[in-house]
């Protein structure tokens, strides 16, 4: 653990409210860290401090004003329970109605489905157009820059018509160019700008593993 | 001793709740840091504690419904809160009874709840129930319907600033002590 993160989890470990494992990493971290050291033990005398201080404050009501506010209170009557206004006992069962809720959702989306194959396998026999990305770290750039080309169609999707539900992914011959050995997706990350790079084969095996 | 004020028994009412005036009203203190407003906050807890004893969870600590109500009323009022120079005026004027303790310990008492005031109202709460009344992070949590995540994100927040603000503005509040 790095200082900056130790230094978030110090006030709670100062106070004995963070979780047992992570404050025995914590406490690893401060043994060889006098600057987290120093700072959590700023954050103890604070507490010690101001628990100190609190505990010598007490305020109570002035008899007078007790006397009145208690007769206040019996003047008055408790209010009946408040049930809900549709249905009573329907904020106990509230389970019970979302777990129908979902199954009726569900049941209606598969009917949908059922009812609709043939538009499902049309969107399905969209094949995939996408650009290749950047080659993946595991491969040499040359080869990948061969593998590649802005062209290629490498792979397509589509639903077997017999069994629409099924989704296949082929790594089909495109006529006139050899077929696609790999495929690589990178991910960027918009706050930071970090990069990951996946590399596949085409039987999906992750090429990075292998290697 | 609910069951009984239900029952009719309203005088049952106080004896339930005797325990708890002082922490009340201290609670109350702390979280407004005016004694009329205090007592203001107090009271509204105890009418409604005996309007909707009725709804009371018999599962749950009756003490901790209490400060839950007292939590919700202060938060309301807070939002409407009138004029701080009025209010101020009125607790000076009426001279209520104050905490105990020497000059000093008043005057740290005041310092300390000066730098609450620079806190959220919930990294308040929070802090007031777990480092100023010792409950703990579960019972706040149940006190101010949160999860012990967020009871705990609010905490150390709250404990933070108030180390720097003690730290920038009142460090002999330390020293005295250390």
């Amino acid at each position: 653990m790095n200082c900056s993160r130790v230094r978030r989890s110090l006030p709670l470990l100062a106070g004995k409210d963070l979780p047992a494992g992570k404050a025995r990493r914590v406490e690893k971290h401060l043994e060889k860290c006098p600057g987290c050291r120093q700072k959590i033990e700023e954050i103890r005398a604070t507490l010690a401090g101001v628990r100190a201080i609190a505990d010598r404050t007490s305020l109570d009501w002035p008899e007078a004003d007790w006397r009145r506010l208690m007769a206040r209170v019996k003047s008055e009557s408790p209010k009946p329970r408040l049930r809900p206004l549709l249905l009573p006992g329907l904020a106990r069962r509230s389970w019970a109605y979302a777990a129908a809720t979902v199954l009726v959702l569900s049941t209606g989306i598969l009917v949908l489905r059922i009812v609709r194959p043939r538009s499902t396998s049309a969107m399905l026999e969209e094949t995939a157009t996408s650009t290749p990305a950047q080659p993946g770290r595991a491969l040499g750039r040359e080869q990948a820059l061969l593998a590649f080309s802005p062209l290629d169609r490498p792979f397509r999707v589509y639903a077997d018509r017999k069994s629409p539900k099924q989704v296949m992914l082929a790594a089909g011959p495109v006529p006139g160019k050899p077929a696609q050995e790999m495929m690589s997706m990178t991910l960027v990350s918009q706050k930071t700008g970090l990069q990951v790079h996946w590399t596949w084969n085409r039987n999906f095996e992750w090429e990075e593993k292998k290697k | 001793m609910v069951e009984l004020v239900l029952s009719g028994r309203t005088d049952a009412f106080e004896p339930l709740v005797t325990p708890y005036r002082k922490l009340l009203l201290t609670l109350a203190y702390r979280l407004s840091r005016n004694t009329e407003e205090a007592k203001e906050i107090s009271q509204e807890t105890l009418l409604r504690a005996f309007r909707y004893l009725r709804s009371f969870d018999r599962k749950r600590s009756f003490k901790n419904w209490l400060l839950q109500i007292e939590m919700n009323v202060w938060r309301s009022l807070a939002t409407k809160a009138p004029d701080e120079a009025t209010l101020r005026q009125m607790a000076n004027n009426s001279a209520p009874e104050e905490p105990e303790g020497s000059l000093d310990q008043k005057e740290a008492r005041e310092k300390l709840l000066s730098c609450l005031e620079e806190l959220s109202p919930r990294e308040r709460e929070v802090f007031l129930l777990r480092d100023i009344e010792g409950r703990s992070v579960k019972e706040a949590a149940e006190i101010l319907r949160l999860s012990g995540i967020a009871v705990r994100v609010h905490l150390s927040k709250a404990r933070e600033k108030v180390r720097e603000l003690i730290k920038d503005r009142f460090p002999e509040l330390l020293e005295n002590r250390g």
